[in-house]
């Protein structure tokens, strides 16, 4: 650095949010330290960025990214936001002010109080608070929110669910009423699935094959749970996605 | 009647945390002799008994003790989800600045919690709670009881003081017993 030092390491101290961002030190003769505690203390008015050079600053944090073999995206980001705020503050700054006033900046920062980075503790705390918990058992408490008569093996009502709202997110809308095909019945789409259903274990988006409609996918979907019901499907877990397959027969 | 012994046996039936005023009405006894039954009733339990009352989420439940916890998840081989960071972040948040919308805790995160909310939601943690009086009426978000199940808290006010914290690099100055935040 041309009016002082300043060295990038890949470890740092946390000062914007949770994920610490790069560490940037920095030695100057109106500060020394991180670059987390110069976004810290310009924010509290405690510094005076006129003295501090931030275009090395900025070059070290580029030579970070450039020279880094595994950069750390969220540190990265989180020192692009610090170097960001310092930034404006100190374009701010270098304004001339008329009748010798400093001029109003609107500190968009300041609106969020606490920083994220003071959660740290309160994250720190719940998961102590939980992992207490889960050494205590209570009766019935952990039950899940969605029931079903028929608990297929190895795959929960959860999983279940969390695959119909995963399709039904990617379903196109339904035609207007005057196209709408004529109703069916859970027979007939149970006759349908099955005809689909093979020995091998497929996904539910690959089975009801694109593409799918919102009413396509409720209707496969009730048709599956009643051929699990009925032990003609099977459901397992592959990779935490659910697959269906024909029942083998005894 | 035998109030403790009966007081044993309603918790043993509750799925969820009792209050005294619930145990009175169901025994049909003041609440005062509950209160003192339930103080008799912990501490006998936990002299001789797997199981200990513990009050929680603003009530009162019988569960088993931390010690046999090996032995019943072997026996009930729960299906517990750990939590990742970004979604302890977000109930935190929610936790401590109670109502919240969901752009104020973009805020204050930097990023979208639109995914971390809707898994809270599903996880029962986190529950609309109203909309606030704000263009637009963006719906605001608190925790729920089940979050203070799951943590085994009796009440928001046990969660711990949250203390504004300084990096240490910053050194003398620190401000870090100021700004404790306000639970509602």
């Amino acid at each position: 650095m041309a009016e002082g030092k300043e060295v990038v390491r890949g470890d740092g101290v946390s000062a914007l949010g949770v994920v610490a961002p790069v560490e940037i030190l920095i030695e100057c003769g109106a500060f020394s330290g991180s670059l987390g505690a110069l976004f810290h203390l310009v924010r509290e008015h405690k510094v005076d960025l006129l003295g501090v050079p931030l275009a090395p600053v900025c070059e070290a944090y580029l030579r970070y990214l450039l020279e880094s073999a595994d950069v750390d995206m969220d540190r990265a980001g989180a020192a692009l936001a610090a170097l960001a705020y310092l930034l404006e503050r100190k374009a701010w700054n270098l304004l001339p002010s008329q009748e010798g006033e400093e001029p109003e900046v609107e500190d968009l920062l300041e609106t969020t109080e606490p920083w994220v980075h003071e959660f740290a503790p309160a994250i720190e705390a719940l998961s102590q608070l939980a992992e207490e918990r889960s050494l205590v058992f209570f009766r019935s408490t952990d039950a899940s929110p969605y029931e079903l008569p028929y608990e297929p093996d190895g795959v929960s009502a959860d999983d279940l669910a969390k695959a119909l709202n995963r399709l039904l997110e990617k379903a196109a809308p339904d035609p207007p009423a005057a196209q709408r095909r004529p109703s069916r019945s859970l027979s007939d789409q149970m006759v349908e699935v099955m005809g689909r259903l093979g020995v091998d274990f497929l996904g539910f988006e690959e089975l009801i094959g694109a593409p799918f409609t919102r009413s396509d996918v409720v209707w496969w979907f009730l048709a599956l749970l009643e051929l699990i019901r009925l032990g003609q499907a099977r459901v397992r877990l592959e990779d935490g996605e659910v697959a269906f397959a024909r029942a083998v027969a005894a | 009647m035998n109030l403790m012994r009966a007081l044993e046996a309603l918790l043993f039936v509750a799925d969820s945390p009792v209050t005294p005023n619930d145990l009175a009405s169901a025994l049909v006894v003041p609440v005062y002799a509950v209160e003192e039954a339930l103080e008799k009733l912990g501490a006998r339990m936990h002299h001789e008994s797997g199981l200990q009352l513990v009050r929680i989420a603003g009530g009162y439940q019988v569960a088993t003790k931390p010690e046999y916890a090996d032995a019943v998840a072997r026996f009930t081989t729960p299906q517990r989800a750990r939590m990742s960071r970004s979604l302890l972040e977000v109930l935190a948040i929610v936790a401590y600045q109670q109502p919240v919308t969901a752009a104020e805790i973009d805020s204050v995160r930097g990023v979208d919690s639109s995914y971390a909310l809707r898994q809270l939601s599903e996880r029962r943690l986190v529950t609309e709670v109203g909309r606030k009086s704000t263009p637009g009426r963006p719906m605001l978000y608190g925790t729920t009881q089940h979050f203070l199940h799951s943590f085994k808290l009796d009440a928001l006010t046990e969660l711990p003081p949250l203390h504004r914290a300084l990096p240490e690099t910053v050194g003398e100055g620190s401000e870090a017993d100021q700004g404790r935040l306000e639970l509602d």
